[in-house]
């Protein structure tokens, strides 16, 4: 027993054996296939960086980025603002109405994503509940252009993300110990000075972090612009797959997906620094 | 003081109006669609001018929706038992492992969740339209398992590091071999993060679209890919009510997992 186990410390790379079969497969499906794609943005049609200059040099795709960055800017903007709110209010409701709104949100996050997108589809389309009603009140005389345009796939976008920022928004918020919130109100703080001395930059970090995966998630969407984007308004994964599936236009395709990856890798690596990898305490 | 509510004065009430705002905006589509699914307009006027089960019975009258179900339910399962396969030997060798590189590991392990979904779409797509695997089941298993493996891993992970090795190091005292213990203290100590971690993958593919619209052949469709290719066309009131069923399904699941969380807990 005690042979086995000294000889078991020598060996490096003592454990690792369990890995190998996801690792395995992770290198043949993902990284395998990621590797092929990349060889051929530079290697289709021609060899070099061919593509990448006509991504970043052409209007179009100058448009198609601009498209990109700005719908997951608002996206961001819009769902901190509503979302911040209700991660507070889901740390200082009584237990049992916090319960009912985590499991709304719950529900909505976990529900299909197309059933979702297909729900404001009908909602935003002109003849959509949302147009008449507003008819029917008198506030507006034409149907507002609420879908096949940005507005739709920011409307689409935030109600998928709005989760994904209240959750980390929430971790945060209820970690903060109250007694410092007590301590600045007895040391004569008014609440607005306890909100954007106190309170506020102790969520910083939960802000920084589900701010920047939303915007992660937001820049490589594919799904909700899809149906709720219009032709004019392509965003950068639309580009990607239109590209690839009704061009066949392989080279310029994965060029736009590597620029995408890399936008996202360094944003990512932006997140673990500042974060951590996020160790379970 | 500014957590709590009593106290706060009259910011509480923008609070409560915004919380119940977002609450509102959040359950709004997924009321409207299970509402319309019932609706018996063709063109999905709202409110219905009368109410019907057709769509139903068009959605279960269709053979191509039934198999798509199936189809689902087939990959969703069979990802689920190889996600959890995989899955946790690796969450053993990043918990009890003591190899240099089992930080980075990690990361790799995870970073699935991180590569947008559109490029591993168009690579995978790339590399099995050579192997022939496109638009076939092992497919879209091997597609879906990419996505799901990260979900199964943390979730063992988390469970794994929260169990006291010291256990399964005393039933080895005990006179039992080293499978014997983990297959009955730690197994059954870590069930909830296998539970977690299989209900996770199955979800995962279940609702995956992005992978199956680019691999899908015509032969072959899980169900959103279904969805996505009668979206395409029109806004049939038929989505509706395969939506209303994935929305039952999902309410399902979710109560599934909080009668397993509330059962584990003392």
């Amino acid at each position: 027993m005690r042979s086995t186990l000294r000889r078991g410390r020598a060996w490096p790379l003592r454990g690792f054996g369990p890995a190998l079969p996801a690792l395995v497969f992770l290198f043949v499906f993902m990284v395998a296939p990621l590797a092929v794609l990349f060889l051929r943005s530079v290697t289709e049609p021609t060899l070099g960086l061919g593509n990448y200059a006509e991504l970043l040099g052409d209007a179009t795709y100058g448009r198609v980025l601009f498209n990109t960055f700005t719908v997951a800017t608002v996206v961001t903007v819009v769902t901190l603002a509503l979302g911040y709110p209700v991660a507070w209010l889901l740390v200082i409701l009584p237990s049992r109405v916090a319960r009912w709104l985590f499991a709304i949100i719950l529900l909505s996050m976990w529900t299909n994503l197309l059933a979702r997108t297909y729900g404001w589809m009908v909602l935003l389309q002109r003849t959509g509940v949302i147009n008449r009603t507003l008819m029917d009140l008198g506030l507006i005389s034409e149907p507002l252009p609420l879908v096949n345009n940005l507005a739709g796939v920011t409307i689409g976008m935030t109600y998928i993300m709005l989760p994904f920022i209240i959750l980390p928004l929430h971790a945060t918020l209820s970690a903060i110990d109250p007694a410092i919130m007590q301590a600045a109100s007895i040391a004569g703080a008014r609440p607005r000075q306890i909100f954007f001395r106190v309170l506020l930059p102790l969520s910083l970090p939960g802000i920084g972090a589900g701010c920047l995966m939303v915007f992660v998630m937001a820049l490589g969407y594919y799904v909700t612009p899809a149906l709720l984007g219009g032709a004019s308004t392509t965003m950068l994964a639309e580009l990607i797959a239109q590209q690839v599936q009704s061009l066949l236009n392989w080279g310029l395709g994965s060029a736009a997906a590597f620029i995408l990856l890399t936008v996202t890798l360094i944003l990512y690596a932006i997140y673990v620094r500042a974060i951590g990898l996020g160790r379970p305490q | 003081m500014l957590l709590s509510l009593n106290r706060m004065g009259p910011g509480r009430y923008a609070l409560y109006s915004i919380g119940v705002l977002v609450a509102l905006f959040l359950l709004f589509p997924i009321l409207f669609i299970a509402l319309l699914s019932f609706g018996s307009s063709q063109w999905l006027q709202f409110p219905p001018p009368g109410w019907t089960l057709k769509w139903y019975r068009d959605f279960f009258d269709d053979p191509r929706w039934i198999a798509a179900i199936l189809t689902s339910l087939k990959v969703g399962l069979c990802v689920m038992a190889l996600s959890i396969a995989l899955g946790l030997p690796a969450a053993f060798a990043l918990v009890r492992g003591s190899f240099p590189g089992r930080v980075a590991l990690r990361a790799f392990f995870t970073s699935p969740m991180i590569v947008p979904i559109v490029i591993l779409a168009i690579a995978l797509y790339a590399v099995f339209l050579r192997l022939g695997l496109n638009g076939t089941f092992i497919g879209f298993v091997a597609a879906h398992l990419i996505l799901a493996l990260p979900f199964s891993i943390i979730c063992i992970v988390n469970a794994l590091e929260g169990f006291d090795e010291a256990i399964e190091k005393a039933a080895i005292v005990c006179g039992a071999s080293k499978l014997e213990a983990i297959c009955r203290i730690t197994l059954p100590s870590i069930r909830l993060g296998i539970f977690a971690g299989a209900l996770f993958s199955f979800l995962i593919s279940w609702d995956e679209v992005v992978l199956g619209i680019f691999m899908a052949s015509p032969s072959l469709q899980t169900l959103p890919v279904k969805m996505w290719t009668t979206l395409r066309q029109d806004l049939s009131p038929v989505i509706a009510a395969a939506s209303t069923l994935l929305i039952v399904v999902t309410m399902a699941v979710m109560a599934l997992a909080a009668f397993i969380r509330r059962r584990s807990e003392p």
